[in-house]
C-alpha cells in the first residue's frame, strides 16, 4: 500500500512539535518509519540498481517548520543586524558530513541491523541509551522491509538483476561489486530521500570497491562503473552528488589502484550533469591519472576537483584529530574536510570580509542600508597600519557574532533534527547510545566558519593604501565619500583603481602577504573556538554562490567594484585581476597557510581552452598542479573556457546539452545559468 | 646589461616544449606582411591607442606618452617596450622557476627578433643557463653569425623560422633576402645545434614553397621537427592602435591548407606536425 505525497507529508506534519513527553529522535523516527513503509516506488526504466520514492524533501520541510519555532531568539539576540546586513551569518548545518562507508559495504544495511543490537545488548540497562537503540532499530527493521517492497516493485517491472540484488541484501552483506554498489545507492536514498539530509557524500569509491572489483570480470567492470556513475546522477541530491578517488596511507603511498583508472575513463564518458568528482593527490600519485582527469577538465563535459592530501591531513592534524582519522579524511562537501568520526558541519557560519572595511571606514555602518551592525570609531587613521588595524578589529568582532549565532542555533539540535540512519552507522554514536546531532555522539562535533571575499578584501586594502597613504591622492574621508556614492562621478578613477592598481593573484609579495595575514588573524579568531556541542569551529576560505547574495548587501568597494557587485570567489583573485597568468595566480594563492582552513583554500584556475591545447597543455596543466600542491595548496579546480563555445552556447543552448561550467562548489550546466552569470562566464573566458 | 622587451608571457605552451615563460624582444630586421606582432618591429618604445577602449577621461589630456600610458584607466593607451636590466628580467622569469621544473619548461626568448640584441640576449642566455633553465631560442635567422656563436652554448633549442626558399618570394614578403637565413640554419645545423622549424603558411604568398622547403631541410641534421603555423588575419586592431600601415594578407590558412603541406613535408622524411592540432 502506497501513500501520495501530500498524505505522507500531511503525516509526518502532525510531528513538528516536541512536548514533554516525546523527543525529536522518537518523533523523527516515526516519520522515517512511516514514510519507509508508505512511500510510492516507482521503477526507473534507466535504472539498474536502485528504484526511486517519493518522499524527497519531507523530512527537511519539518526540521525547518521546528528551526522557525526558535528563530525569534535571534531577532532577540540584538545579532539579526548583521545577519540581515549580510555581515556574518550562522546557522544550523545538517549536512556536510559523510557516513562511515566502510562499514555499510562490509555489514550491508543488515548487518547495520544486527550490530545495533550487539550495542544495545553490551549497554543494557541505561534508560537513555536503551530508547536510542530501540528507536534507530526500528527504522533500520522499516528499512529493510523497505527493501522488501522495493525488491518486490523491481521483479515486477521485470529487472530480475535489480531484484535479486536487493532481495540478497535485505538477508546478507554485498557479496559483488553490483550489489556493493546497490549497497551505497541504497544507503544514499535512505539517507536523502528519507533523513531529509541535503548533502551527504559517498566515500572514496576506488577503495571502497577495490575487493569485489578483484572478483569481478574486468570487462563487466567498466560496465557497471559506467552504469554506477549514470545512476548516481540521478539521485536528486539538490548540490551533486559527490564522491572521491585516490588519498594517502599512513606511509605516504597513493591509494589510487586499477580501479581508480576505470572510475576516470567512465567519467569521461558518462557526461553527469550532477555529480563531483575529487581526485585526492599526493606526491607519489601516480602521473598518468592526473594526466587522464585533465583530459578531462579540458572536454569540459564534466567536473574534476583536484585536492592535496598533505595539506588537507596537516590542517586535520592542526585542528586535534588523530593522525588515523585525518589520514581517512572525506570531503563532505563541495571542497572542505573531515577527518574519519568527524560530524563535519562546514556550513554554519559566514563572514564578509569586504563589510569589515566597509564599517572601519564608516562607523561601524553599513554604507548601503546605513545600518550599525559594526563597531564605532572615531574614523581617523593616520597611517594605513591605524586603517588595517581597526578592519581587523572589525573583522574579528564579526567572528565571534557569527560564532555566537551558530551557537545560539546549534543548542537546539536536540529540538530540531536527528539523524537515526547516519546514527546507525556511526562507531561513536553506537558505543555513546545517543543520536549524533541530539546528542553529539561523533568523535568530533565541529562547526564552521566561511570568509567571504578574501581578495576583494585585500584589493581594496592594497588600493587605499596605494591611493590615500603612498600617493596622497586624496583623503581617506574622501575616498569614503566617493565609495558611499557608489563612485558617483568618478568612473576614471573607479577603472583606473580597478585596472591598474595592486591585486591579489599577480604574484605580487607586498599584496599577497595581506591575504595571508588575514587569514592569520582568522585562524586566531575562529580555529579551535568551542562550539556548543562539545566541538570547535573550523576555519574555510570559500565563497561558492554565496558571493552573489553576499555582494548585494556590501556596498562599493575601494577595489573598483561597484556597490553590489559579487564578491571575490572563494580563495581566488577578482575576475580579470589575474592578469600576470594562472602561475602567478596560483603562486599567489600558496602563500596563505592553508594548513589553517580545513574548510578550504580554495583556487579557481580560468584558462582559455587555446592555452592548454595538445599533450604540452596537459604538461602544463600537470605541472600547474604539482607546482601548486609542492608549495601548500589546498585544492584547485580548472574551468577551461572557450569564448566562442560559450558565446554560442548562450544563443544556441539546444547545440550544446551537456556543456558545464564549475560556477562555485559544483558544476552546473551552462545552460541553467542565469543571463547574469553566463556573460560572467563569457568575460572570464577572455584572456 | 639593457634590452627592450615589448611583453612577457608566463604559462605559454606554444612556444617550445613543456611550459615556458616567452619573453619577447622589440625589434625585428624583418618585415613580414604577415607579423602578427606588430608592436614587436620597431626598435623603439610605442605607445598604441585603442580607440574603442577610450572613454575619453582626458586624463591623457590626449597625448601619447609611456607616462600617460601607465596611468590610463581603460588600457586604451598601451605601452610597448620596458626596460629590463638582466638581473631584473631574470628575477621576472625565475618566478616560475618551480613550474619549469614540474613541467620540463623553461625560457623562450622570441620577439620580434631576440638576436638582434644580441649581446642582451647572449648575457640573459648564460644566466639562466648558470640557473639550470632550459632556454629556447625562437629566430627568424636574419642575424650575424657570431651572435649564433656566441648563444650557442646557452641554447637547448633553436624554433627557428622559414619562410621561403626562393628569394624573391622571401624578400617579397619579408623585406629581405634569405641568404644568411638558410646559411645560417646550415651553421646551426653543422654544429649540432637542435632545431625546430617553424614554417607560416600564408596562402598566395608562400603555400607554393612546401615542397622546396622540404628538399632543403631532408639533408639537415638535428632538425627535431618542422612545425607548419596557421596564419590568423587576428593582430589588425594593432597596427591601427599602432598607426601602423596594415599589411595583413585577407585569406587565413585552414586545417585542411595545413595539413596538405604536413603531408607534403612528410614525403621528405621530416617529422612535419600540423600546428593547429599539435601545439
Amino acid at each position: 500500500m502506497s501513500l501520495n505525497r501530500e498524505e505522507l507529508f500531511e503525516y509526518a506534519t502532525k510531528h513538528i512539535k516536541t512536548d514533554d513527553n516525546s523527543d525529536v529522535l522518537e518523533l523523527d523516527c516515526k516519520n522515517i518509519i512511516f514514510l519507509l513503509d508508505n512511500c510510492e516506488i516507482t521503477v526507473p526504466e534507466s535504472n539498474r540498481f536502485f528504484i526511486t520514492v517519493n518522499c524527497e524533501g519531507i523530512q527537511k520541510n519539518i526540521y525547518n517548520k521546528r528551526m522557525h519555532l526558535f528563530s525569534h531568539e535571534i531577532a532577540e539576540s540584538g545579532l539579526y543586524v548583521g545577519d540581515e546586513a549580510r555581515a556574518y551569518t550562522g546557522y544550523y548545518d545538517f549536512s556536510h558530513t559523510t557516513a562511515q562507508w566502510e562499514s555499510v559495504l562490509s555489514l550491508g544495511i543488515t548487518g547495520l541491523r544486527k550490530r545495533i543490537s550487539e550495542y544495545a545488548e553490551k549497554n543494557k540497562g541505561d534508560e537513555k541509551k536503551d530508547r536510542f537503540y530501540k528507536e534507530i532499530s526500528k527504522v533500520y527493521d522499516a528499512a529493510l522491509r523497505f527493501l522488501k517492497r522495493a525488491s518486490d516493485a523491481a521483479a515486477a517491472c521485470g529487472k530480475n538483476e535489480m531484484a535479486e540484488g536487493i532481495k540478497s541484501l535485505t538477508e546478507n552483506a554485498p557479496k559483488n561489486l553490483f550489489e556493493a554498489m546497490q549497497t551505497t545507492i541504497i544507503y544514499y536514498v535512505l539517507q536523502h530521500m528519507f533523513e531529509g539530509t541535503y548533502l551527504r557524500t559517498l566515500g572514496r569509491l576506488d577503495s571502497l570497491f577495490y575487493s569485489y572489483y578483484e572478483k569481478e570480470n574486468k570487462e563487466n567492470a567498466k560496465e557497471l562503473v559506467l552504469a554506477y556513475l549514470k545512476e548516481i546522477d540521478t539521485l536528486k541530491a539538490p548540490a551533486n552528488t559527490p564522491f572521491a578517488l585516490g588519498g594517502t596511507d599512513e606511509h605516504g603511498n597513493s591509494l589510487i589502484n586499477e580501479l581508480s583508472y576505470v572510475f576516470v575513463e567512465a567519467y569521461k564518458k558518462a557526461n553527469t550533469n550532477n555529480t563531483k568528482f575529487h581526485l585526492l593527490c599526493n606526491d607519489n600519485t601516480p602521473a598518468d591519472i592526473i594526466e587522464s582527469a585533465f583530459e578531462g577538465v579540458r572536454n569540459g563535459s564534466n567536473s574534476i576537483f583536484f585536492m592535496s592530501d598533505k595539506k588537507i591531513i596537516e590542517s586535520l592534524e592542526k585542528l586535534g584529530e588523530d593522525r588515523k582519522d585525518a589520514l581517512n579524511y572525506h570531503v563532505v562537501g563541495c571542497y572542505e574536510c573531515g577527518g574519519e568520526g568527524e560530524l563535519t558541519s562546514s556550513c554554519n557560519a559566514r563572514v564578509n570580509l569586504p563589510l569589515a572595511l566597509e564599517f572601519a571606514l564608516n562607523n561601524g555602518k553599513t554604507f548601503i542600508a546605513d545600518k550599525q551592525a559594526g563597531l564605532e570609531n572615531n574614523g581617523r587613521f593616520e597611517s594605513f597600519d591605524a586603517l588595517y588595524k581597526e578592519f581587523l578589529r572589525q573583522l574579528v568582532y564579526m567572528c565571534n557574532c557569527a560564532m555566537k549565532l551558530t551557537d545560539l542555533c546549534e543548542v537546539h539540535y536536540r529540538d530540531v533534527h536527528s539523524a537515526p540512519i547516519l546514527s546507525g552507522v556511526y562507531v561513536s554514536a553506537l558505543e555513546k547510545g545517543g543520536d549524533l546531532y541530539c546528542d553529539y555522539t561523533a568523535k568530533y562535533n565541529n562547526s564552521s566558519v566561511n570568509a567571504l571575499g578574501l581578495a576583494t578584501a585585500v584589493d581594496s586594502l592594497a588600493a587605499i593604501k596605494k591611493l590615500v597613504f603612498e600617493d596622497k591622492t586624496m583623503s581617506l574621508s574622501r575616498l569614503t565619500e566617493i565609495l558611499k556614492s557608489n563612485w558617483e562621478n568618478e568612473e576614471p578613477l573607479r577603472l583606473l583603481v580597478k585596472n591598474k592598481y595592486p591585486k591579489f593573484g599577480l604574484n605580487d609579495k607586498n599584496t599577497d602577504n595581506i591575504a595571508k595575514n588575514i587569514v592569520d588573524v582568522l585562524h586566531q579568531a575562529i580555529s579551535g573556538k568551542p562550539n556548543v556541542k562539545g566541538g570547535i569551529y573550523r576555519l574555510g576560505l570559500f565563497s561558492i554562490d554565496w558571493r552573489w547574495e553576499f555582494g548585494l548587501k556590501t556596498g562599493a568597494s575601494a577595489d573598483g567594484r561597484l556597490s553590489g557587485e559579487t564578491l571575490s570567489q572563494n580563495t581566488s583573485a577578482t575576475f580579470g585581476a589575474d592578469k600576470n597568468g594562472a602561475t602567478a595566480h596560483l603562486l599567489s594563492i600558496a602563500t596563505i597557510d592553508a594548513s589553517k582552513t580545513p574548510n578550504g583554500t580554495i583556487a579557481d584556475i580560468d584558462l582559455h581552452s587555446s592555452a592548454v591545447k595538445g599533450k604540452n597543455g596537459i604538461n602544463a596543466l600537470t605541472s600547474t598542479l604539482k607546482t601548486f600542491f609542492d608549495l601548500g595548496g589546498f585544492g584547485v579546480h580548472y574551468n577551461i573556457l572557450d569564448t566562442e563555445t560559450l558565446k554560442d552556447a548562450k544563443l544556441n543552448p539546444e547545440k550544446y546539452p551537456n556543456l558545464q561550467v564549475r560556477i562555485c562548489g559544483w558544476n552546473v550546466l551552462f545552460s541553467a545559468l542565469s543571463e547574469k552569470e553566463k556573460d560572467e562566464f563569457i568575460a572570464r573566458s577572455i584572456k | 646589461m639593457k634590452g627592450l622587451i615589448s611583453g612577457i608571457k608566463r604559462m605559454e605552451i606554444h612556444d617550445g616544449d613543456g611550459l615556458r615563460t616567452t619573453v619577447f624582444f622589440k625589434g625585428c630586421p624583418l618585415k613580414c606582411i604577415w607579423c602578427h606582432n606588430p608592436e614587436s618591429i620597431s626598435f623603439e618604445k610605442q605607445v598604441a591607442f585603442f580607440k574603442e577602449k577610450c572613454i575619453s577621461c582626458q586624463l591623457c589630456k590626449w597625448e601619447r606618452t609611456p607616462k600617460t600610458a601607465k596611468s590610463c584607466p581603460t588600457s586604451a593607451l598601451v605601452l610597448y617596450g620596458e626596460e629590463y636590466e638582466t638581473d631584473a628580467l631574470i628575477e621576472e622569469i625565475m618566478k616560475d622557476e618551480l613550474f619549469f621544473r614540474n613541467g620540463g619548461g623553461g625560457v623562450t626568448l622570441s620577439g620580434g627578433e631576440c638576436l638582434s640584441q644580441g649581446d642582451f640576449a647572449t648575457d640573459v642566455a648564460k644566466k639562466l643557463k648558470e640557473k639550470g633553465i632550459s632556454v629556447y631560442i625562437d629566430t627568424c635567422g636574419f642575424v650575424k653569425r657570431e651572435v649564433l656563436q656566441k648563444i650557442m652554448p646557452f641554447t637547448d633549442k633553436f624554433l627557428y623560422d622559414i619562410k621561403a626558399i626562393t628569394p624573391e618570394v622571401h624578400k617579397k614578403s619579408t623585406g629581405q633576402d634569405n641568404a644568411l637565413i638558410l646559411d645560417n640554419l646550415c651553421f646551426l645545423s653543422e654544429n649540432n645545434a637542435k632545431i625546430e622549424i617553424r614554417y607560416p603558411l600564408i596562402k598566395g604568398y608562400n603555400d607554393k614553397e612546401c615542397a622546396k622547403i622540404g628538399e632543403f631541410l631532408q639533408d639537415l641534421k638535428g632538425i627535431t621537427k618542422v612545425k607548419v603555423l596557421q596564419y590568423h588575419n587576428f593582430a589588425g586592431s594593432r597596427y591601427e592602435a599602432l598607426d601602423m600601415q596594415n599589411t595583413l594578407p585577407e585569406a587565413e590558412t585552414t586545417f585542411d591548407d595545413v595539413q596538405k603541406a604536413v603531408e607534403i613535408l612528410k614525403s621528405y622524411n621530416l617529422n612535419a606536425v600540423n600546428g593547429i592540432q599539435e601545439d
